[in-house]
């Protein structure tokens, strides 16, 4: 293989006259070197480490801030390499000819300190971890002394000890700790035999304290339990843990390649081993210069414990609460993270990484060579059952993946094609397990994501899935959830194809309407007033000739007045009357609008002062805000319109508050309160009000919407206030040279930043009352009043150890109601950042009737709740 | 970040040859942009579809989403002709469909992204000389998603061409024939003294648009085709 090519990525050959940025830089010597650094171990690491020694030495003076850059770089961005760089630098560490001079290794050492303490001061977590660990591999090789080391491993456990930290730093620092603590074990604790009990007494006393967060993220959902229960996952922190334990009970006979190992001893007598400098972590940034106001400041995402699921059984998967099985672990999770930016590369080394592990770690290829060099260890894991298990796992995290979703979905697929017959298997074998775990109480979340995966996956290999075997389920119930997820993944398949395909990839027993496997009919959209035998079936034609014939707003406006003193006579009651008239006129709207995304768009756009008078309730006045039972109508009308399309009632919902027809709240109110008013058919099934997937992504979208419109008016109000900043201190300057102001101008500046301030605190309200009103109907889903139309017994008996137990026998309404109470306990977990602002107000609010009472709902609503803003 | 692998969500070859923008302001543009072209899509492909992929990677809770989908038109017949435009709020979100959608199939097919300088006036039809797209001029395999060699389009396809053809018959030329997607949020009057004389709703908006428009312009000159 050549050296020459920087990037291994394939588009990179392409030039052309237009982009010049791609054109070959000639390479200087340094930066050939570098190069040579960063590639170290493209065939044989163990080999290479040799020929990479020889190119250091040999480009001569040496340039150290260049190899401590490139040292640096290797080991940040290439964390599962890092043994072989420590055996690099160990053979750097060879004393020079000269005795006098300091060998190449320890001045790249000492350079290298500074990079780390800059990451450290930066609170650069990712790179910190990896070069600790690149240290303790330096510390098994004798090349730093143990007791510095230690002390560096303290400051890090004394981060635990701050009062009020928040999860993501503790993690984070506690997992620098326990990495440096296993990798140099051996060598660490024979030098200070403290150091075992002190890092492991401080991240169990943390974790101690993780368990009420542990229970509201935990993958599979006891309703009856207030404890942690949790089969099939495993926690991080956890399992960094239980390896700790379990290297001390071995001697830390560690899972890591050391090369070094193998290399002769420095002599002592000569060699002085580096000392780390002593080390502090800073605080937590906390923004000073930004508002004053809190609620101005950024809201920081909430950081939980992580669980991850295993699919696998020990024998076929490393299992992480292992040595050997953390370190795989570790090494894949964070490929995963650092390759973000190219999936196929990450895919690539994803599937390189068994050389990188002692050999023996992964059963070989069939068919593959016979290694060269004897196993020294013997577990034989399937590589792609365990690719398939963490980056499955780390998708699945709850609340939230670290990195978006679609990202691991696209990496699946790139794994697949690079192997598509070895990885087939484990990627069938992976559905078939989290299917099997969805009645299992698999956490509502986490059922959604597996549904889009599928959906994605089965898109990007020709819709290919022996739905054959799943024929037996169809006689679960039909809110099962293994019923309910061959619904949602269909539909999401749908939507990315179209209805006949799909219809095309299923077995007859899915076809039929009884079996309720596919949506009633394909998704086209639904005129109410299409059949002229229908009533107001000339009245709506009247109104869509308008539209087709692209009258303007305020001409249908005034015909609307019109067809309203015509239908007043035909219809008794005035309100109706109100009603149906938005109704006619939203579903011609939509009719013109429902050929495709665009038209809707257009149709919207065209008929922005229509749709804003009809949102204001009356015909002819118009008032500012609207008035809530127009809205509602409005929805409902588009949401009937609509009724086998819910991908298209999302996106009709989204533009009307994009477009400030309704507001995030509208859509809240509507969701709870008529959502299963749209299918009639269904009103009944539907009573008392359960919440599904499609009510979720609808209060959702609402949520996110007036979560997003905050955050661009406080990134506006940040840019003018610095704006604003600036000109005060030009003018001040001016006034200090030549005394002339100019104040019209900063009048007008802050004029704007005015508007912005008013437009801030009414987005915030906005946004509170989004969050409130989904608090109350939640609330008021599971807990009724005695006075509300439906009660809902079922969410309250639902959650006994009993009901459990026979939950292979419960019926729609049961699992209705564990569904909605699975989407309350993810609302109140994604949102909590926000929640947490008004913990106050809404605990005052919303739970002020359950004050003195204790009962089950009341109790897991309060749990759930107080658990989330952070109190429990 | 990465000196290992080369990021997915730089700007890659593609360009709008028809551009008269100068390099260095085309970079620029694309460094903040927050339009995708889409290319191999079939041409049966509805912006349904598309808009289900492409809002995987979009940011609502970031202020962001997808702001609109111009599908791209054959300039005779009105009907798709395998591109289109997705056009976000966020630079971030365009960035991110780089990285985890281009080079994923759609419709059974692998689309490419690539990060656009921004929706023009008549880009959305094809500059072929009949009509469609360049590369379908002179495409010597059968290609069934694209228009086939002949008229012997899959069965199944059939019914979903007259969908198609139906569904742009009023696709117009000019300015105004694109939706804008709705804009950031905005304070609504609420006095009613001030709403009695009927102002225009969107005049706010209308008047940084075209403001925005005329500054494009003067960077572009005559970007028609």
């Amino acid at each position: 293989m050549s050296y020459d090519r920087p990037y291994r990525g394939g588009r990179r050959r392409y030039r052309d006259d237009y982009d010049d940025r791609r054109r070959d830089i000639v390479e200087s010597p340094q930066e050939r070197l570098k190069n040579i650094i960063i590639r170290l171990g493209e065939v044989d690491p163990v080999q290479e480490i040799f020929t990479v020694e020889k190119h250091i030495r040999e480009l001569v003076p040496p340039l150290i801030p260049n190899l401590s850059e490139s040292f640096h770089i290797s080991i940040t961005e290439q964390p599962y390499k890092i043994p072989f760089y420590a055996a690099l630098l160990r053979r750097l560490h060879e004393p020079p000819v000269n005795q006098d001079e300091t060998s190449l290794g320890k001045q790249i050492l000492e350079e290298f300190w500074k990079g780390f303490q800059t990451y450290v001061d930066k609170l650069m977590w990712r790179e910190t971890r990896h070069c600790i660990s690149f240290f303790a591999h330096l510390v098994s090789a004798q090349l730093i002394s143990a007791e510095s080391f230690a002390a560096l491993l303290q400051s890090f456990t004394a981060v635990l000890d701050e009062f009020g930290i928040s999860h993501g730093r503790a993690k984070r620092a506690a997992l620098c700790a326990a990495d440096g603590l296993m990798i140099s074990g051996t060598v660490l604790t024979s030098a200070v035999p403290t150091i075992f009990d002190e890092i492991m007494t401080s991240i169990q006393t943390y974790t101690e304290s993780t368990n009420s967060g542990k229970w509201i993220v935990q993958p599979s959902v006891r309703l009856h339990l207030s404890s942690v229960s949790v089969e099939n996952a495993d926690e991080l922190l956890d399992s960094a843990i239980n390896t700790l334990k379990a290297l001390e009970s071995s001697g830390f006979e560690g899972p890591y390649p050391r090369p070094y190992a193998d290399y002769p001893q420095l002599d002592m007598m000569l060699f002085t081993p580096y000392s780390l400098p002593s080390l502090l972590v800073p605080p937590e940034v906390i923004e000073l210069d930004g508002p004053t106001e809190t609620e101005e400041s950024d809201t920081k995402k909430e950081e939980w414990p992580e669980y991850f699921m295993r699919l696998f059984s020990d024998d076929i998967t490393p299992d992480p609460n292992t040595p050997a099985g953390y370190a795989v672990r570790s090494d894949l999770l964070a490929i995963i993270d650092i390759f973000e930016v190219n999936r196929k590369e990450s895919a690539r080394i994803l599937l390189e990484y068994p050389k990188w592990t002692v050999p023996g770690t992964f059963k070989l290829k069939p068919g593959a060579p016979p290694p060269e060099v004897e196993n020294l260890v013997n577990y034989e894991w399937q590589l792609e059952s365990t690719l398939l298990e963490t980056m499955l796992g780390a998708s699945l995290v709850l609340p939230d993946s670290s990195q978006k979703q679609i990202y691991y979905d696209s990496l699946i697929t790139e794994v697949c094609k690079l192997s598509p017959s070895t990885i087939g298997p484990a990627v069938g074998k992976s559905i078939r397990k989290l299917y099997s775990s969805l009645a299992d109480g698999l956490d509502v979340e986490i059922q959604r994501r597996f549904s889009d995966w599928f959906a994605i996956h089965m898109s990007n290999f020709n819709f290919q899935w022996v739905w054959k075997e799943w024929i037996p389920d169809l006689e679960l119930v039909v809110q099962h959830p293994r019923r309910a997820f061959m619904r949602r993944a269909l539909e999401y398949e749908i939507r990315l194809s179209y209805h006949d395909r799909i219809v095309k990839s299923l077995p007859e027993e899915m076809h039929p309407p009884e079996a309720h496997t596919l949506p009633y009919q394909s998704p086209g959209p639904d005129f109410m007033y299409d059949d002229p035998t229908k009533p107001h079936h000339d009245a709506a034609q009247s109104i869509l000739n308008l539209f087709r014939g692209r009258a303007k707003a305020e001409d249908v406006i005034t015909q609307l007045d019109t067809l309203r003193n015509t239908l007043e006579i035909e219809v008794s009651d005035s309100e109706n009357v109100n009603s149906l008239i938005r109704f006619i006129t939203t579903q011609s709207l939509l009719h013109i609008g429902s050929r495709s995304f665009s038209h809707l768009l257009n149709a919207i756009e065209r008929y922005l002062p229509l749709l804003r008078t009809l949102a204001s309730g009356g015909m002819t006045a118009s008032a500012g805000a609207g008035n809530p039972e127009a809205k509602a109508d409005i929805l409902s009308a588009s949401a009937s319109f609509w009724k086998y399309n819910s991908q298209m009632v999302a996106i009709v919902f989204d533009k009307l508050m994009q477009y400030q027809i309704v507001d995030p709240t509208d859509v809240v109110s509507w969701t709870f309160l008529h959502v299963n008013e749209i299918d009639e058919s269904e009103a009944d099934l539907k009573a008392p009000l359960s919440l599904s997937t499609f009510e979720w992504d609808l209060l959702r979208g609402a949520l996110n919407k007036a979560v997003g419109r905050v955050s661009i008016a406080r990134r506006k109000l940040a840019l003018l206030r610095k704006e604003d900043d600036e000109n005060r201190a030009r003018v001040k300057a001016n006034m200090d040279v030549d005394g002339d102001v100019k104040p019209e101008e900063s009048v007008q500046e802050n004029a704007a930043l005015t508007t912005a301030l008013k437009a801030f605190s009414s987005l915030t309200k906005e946004q509170k009352a989004a969050l409130s009103r989904t608090l109350e109907g939640f609330i008021s889903c599971l807990a009724p009043t005695t006075t509300t139309a439906h009660p809902n017994p079922k969410a309250g008996e639902i959650l006994t150890e009993d009901s459990w137990h026979n939950h292979a026998n419960w019926g729609k309404e049961e699992w209705n109601a564990w569904e909605t109470w699975g989407w309350y306990r993810h609302f109140c977990r994604a949102y909590s950042p926000y929640l947490r602002n008004y913990a106050a107000t809404f605990t005052a609010v919303s739970f002020a009737r359950f004050e003195g009472q204790s009962d089950p709902v009341s109790d897991l609503l309060q749990k759930i709740w107080n658990v989330s803003i952070g109190q429990e | 970040m990465s000196h290992v692998v080369q990021p997915l969500d730089q700007p890659s070859n593609y360009k709008d040859s028809q551009t008269r923008i100068d390099r260095q302001r085309q970079n620029e543009l694309l460094s903040h942009s927050t339009t995708l072209y889409i290319g191999n899509l079939s041409f049966y492909t509805t912006e349904e579809q598309i808009y289900e992929l492409f809002s995987k990677c979009a940011n609502p809770e970031d202020g962001g989403g997808i702001k609109r989908i111009i599908m791209g038109l054959d300039r005779n017949t009105r009907t798709p002709c395998g591109f289109c435009f997705v056009e976000y709020y966020t630079h971030a979100e365009a960035l991110a469909s780089m990285r985890y959608v281009s080079g994923t199939k759609l419709d059974e097919r692998i689309i490419r992204c690539d990060l656009d300088l921004g929706y023009k006036e008549g880009r959305q039809f094809g500059r072929g000389k009949s009509g469609g797209q360049v590369r379908d001029e002179h495409r010597q395999d059968y290609d069934p998603g694209r228009g086939g060699w002949g008229a012997q389009a899959q069965r199944l396809e059939v019914e979903r061409r007259r969908q198609v053809e139906e569904r742009y018959a009023d696709a117009q030329d000019g300015p105004g024939a694109v939706a804008g997607g709705g804009e950031d949020w905005k304070e609504v009057e609420t006095s009613e003294g001030k709403l009695k004389r009927e102002r225009s709703p969107d005049d706010e908006g209308e008047n940084t648009r075209s403001a925005q428009r005329t500054k494009m312009e003067e960077d572009v000159e005559a970007d028609r085709m």
